[in-house]
Parts: structure tokens; C-alpha cells; sequence
């Protein structure tokens, strides 16, 4: 039983280790993810608005390159940036949520210019929603 | 032709009768929810909740994308979409429901209101009856909600294993903060549209 001892530790220890890690784990860094799709805000709005069901098990969760023209800008009390693209649609938008944990290369945007942002797409409410979205 | 003129008559008083019912409206509302239990503090916030208030009705509604729950720790938000809100199959929250006293607010009045919302909460496509107090603060035309409530987890049928049953609280705390801008702009565009 003693032999086996020092390995069991040995095992226990890894396994809290691992635990830890997996605990603490970071956040996905969105800047160094490989994109699952590329296109562009109207080509994205467009699909949502056609099927909502399929779009959802496409895109949810994925990492989304997605280019398009500044509709709105607007920073909230805590700084947190948000640029809504053009969907084609001028009731509704690609609403993108700058990730507050990456550094950005700039903190201010102008209706009007294009832009190629990346972020995680989360869904349609009334506009399709990105979250920790960051330029490239 | 006659007819025609009325039906075109009514139509616009129509048109402009919702032009005069006012909405507040954002997609930017602040929904925060902590589950305080024994082992574990668990914070999350969605930042980009839809909300309209319909002034002559009295009616609110809230929708929020489940995936769009920011936690501090990674597993957490795995865990909270995978396991136990099941977010690709079911990836809003929807709230429908009427301010009590909406009748005796003005809208245009500055001023703090306090409020109760009695309606139906949907979340991982279970859907019960909720009421929260809140405040409407009305300041320059513009309409701010904060209001705090709490749900239970196993009302929406969500299972959790024993394991984590001291990390996971059985009453969530759910705090509410939204901005609402005038919706009138926006519809006069609609029917400018038609």
C-alpha cells in the first residue's frame, strides 16, 4: 500500500492542478481566434431575418468577422463602447459590443466609415448582437 | 369614390393617432443577475437588452440574449450556457408585462416614479409569473427603469446537479437599469416609409 501511496498523491495533486486551471481558465482572446465566418453586416442581418432557427445553429457562439458602414456610436457610463452597423434594414442594425478584457487600437469611430470588426454573435432580438467585438 | 376618400382619411387619423402614442424605447438595457450561495458568488451582466415602454397602455417588455451574459470567469459562462440555461436551444429571455401605474405617470413630467410590474418571464422556454418594484425616473423627456426582483431556479426547470448545489444559489437576484430614448422619431420614419 505504502508504494502506491506517493503515486496517488502524485495523482491527487495533478488532479487539483487541473481543477485550478480549469477554474481560472481565461476568456476566449478574440484577438488571436481564427474567425468561423466572414461577411459582411447586411449579408449576416439578412440571413437572420430569412431563418432565425437556422441562423442560430449557424452562427451562435462562432466567431464572426463581420465589415459593414458605422450606422451609430455610443459609449456607456463605464466606457463601454458599442458601433451598430448597417443590416441593409434602417429600423435595425448589426449591433457590436466592444470586448472591455482586449486592447483596441482606437476609441473612437465615425458614422459613415466601414469598419471590419470581429466578435462573438449571440443571437437576433429586434438587431443581430455580437459581444467582445474588437476592430482588425 | 367617396369611399375611397373616407378609407383614405381614416387611414391617415390612423397613422396619425399612433404617431401621438408615445414609446420609450432602448437596446441598450442593463440586465445584471448574482446568485449568492454558500461556497460561490456568481455575477453576470447583458448590456444590450432590448425594452419598450408603451405610455398609453402601460405595457413593458424586455428581451435579452442569453449568450450575451458577460461573467467574470470563462467556465462559468460555459457552464451557465451549456449546462444549465441550454442557451443554443433556447437563447432569449423574454419579459412581457404592465406597469400598474402607468396611468398616473406623466411622461413628460419630470419626476421619480415608483412603479409595479406585474408579468410573464420567460427564460429557458419555461414561462412564470413575476412582479418587481422598481423607480421610473423621468428627467428632460427622457425615461430611465431600475427595478430589482428575484427568480427561482428550479421555476424554469433548471436542473442543478447535486455537486454544485452549495455554489449555485436557489433564488437569483435580478437587477434591471435601462435608458429609454423616445420612440417618435423612428415611427414618423416608418410611416413616412409606407
Amino acid at each position: 500500500m505504502k508504494k502506491y501511496f506517493k503515486y496517488i498523491l502524485l495523482l491527487g495533486i495533478m488532479g487539483a492542478a487541473f481543477g485550478f486551471y480549469k477554474y481560472n481558465q481565461p476568456h476566449k482572446n478574440i484577438g488571436n481566434a481564427i474567425s468561423d465566418f466572414e461577411l459582411s453586416s447586411v449579408q449576416l442581418f439578412s440571413d437572420f431575418e430569412l431563418n432565425e432557427k437556422e441562423s442560430n445553429t449557424k452562427y451562435l457562439d462562432k466567431i464572426i468577422e463581420v465589415n459593414g458602414v458605422v450606422n451609430d456610436f455610443s459609449k456607456d457610463d463605464s466606457g463601454v463602447a458599442t458601433i451598430t452597423l448597417d443590416s441593409g434594414n434602417e429600423m435595425f442594425g448589426v449591433i457590436c459590443q466592444m470586448d472591455n478584457m482586449s486592447k483596441h487600437k482606437r476609441s473612437e469611430f465615425k458614422i459613415g466609415e466601414k469598419v471590419k470588426l470581429k466578435g462573438i454573435c449571440t443571437g437576433i432580438l429586434m438587431d443581430v448582437v455580437l459581444v467582445r467585438c474588437i476592430e482588425i | 369614390m367617396k369611399l375611397m376618400k373616407m378609407v383614405a382619411v381614416s387611414f391617415i387619423l390612423l397613422l396619425s393617432s399612433n404617431l401621438m402614442a408615445q414609446k420609450h424605447f432602448s437596446r441598450s438595457g442593463k440586465i445584471t443577475f448574482s446568485s449568492d450561495a454558500l461556497l460561490e458568488k456568481i455575477e453576470a451582466i447583458n448590456q444590450k437588452a432590448t425594452s419598450v415602454i408603451d405610455v398609453a397602455t402601460g405595457k413593458i417588455e424586455f428581451a435579452v440574449l442569453i449568450k450575451a451574459f458577460q461573467f467574470e470567469k470563462a467556465l462559468m459562462q460555459e457552464h451557465f450556457n451549456e449546462n444549465y440555461m441550454e442557451s443554443d436551444n433556447y437563447p432569449k429571455a423574454i419579459f412581457k408585462g404592465m406597469i400598474a401605474e402607468a396611468s398616473s405617470i406623466d411622461f413628460e413630467k419630470d419626476g421619480n416614479y415608483p412603479v409595479s410590474v406585474k408579468g410573464d418571464l420567460t427564460i429557458h422556454g419555461e414561462t412564470k409569473e413575476v412582479y418587481a418594484k422598481g423607480v421610473l425616473l423621468v428627467k428632460d423627456n427622457k425615461v430611465s427603469a431600475k427595478a430589482d426582483f428575484e427568480v427561482l431556479v428550479a421555476d424554469y426547470k433548471i436542473k442543478i446537479p447535486n455537486v454544485v448545489k452549495d455554489n449555485i444559489a436557489k433564488s437569483v437576484k435580478i437587477n434591471v437599469d435601462v435608458d429609454y430614448e423616445l420612440f417618435k422619431k423612428k415611427s414618423a420614419q416608418l410611416t413616412a416609409k409606407n
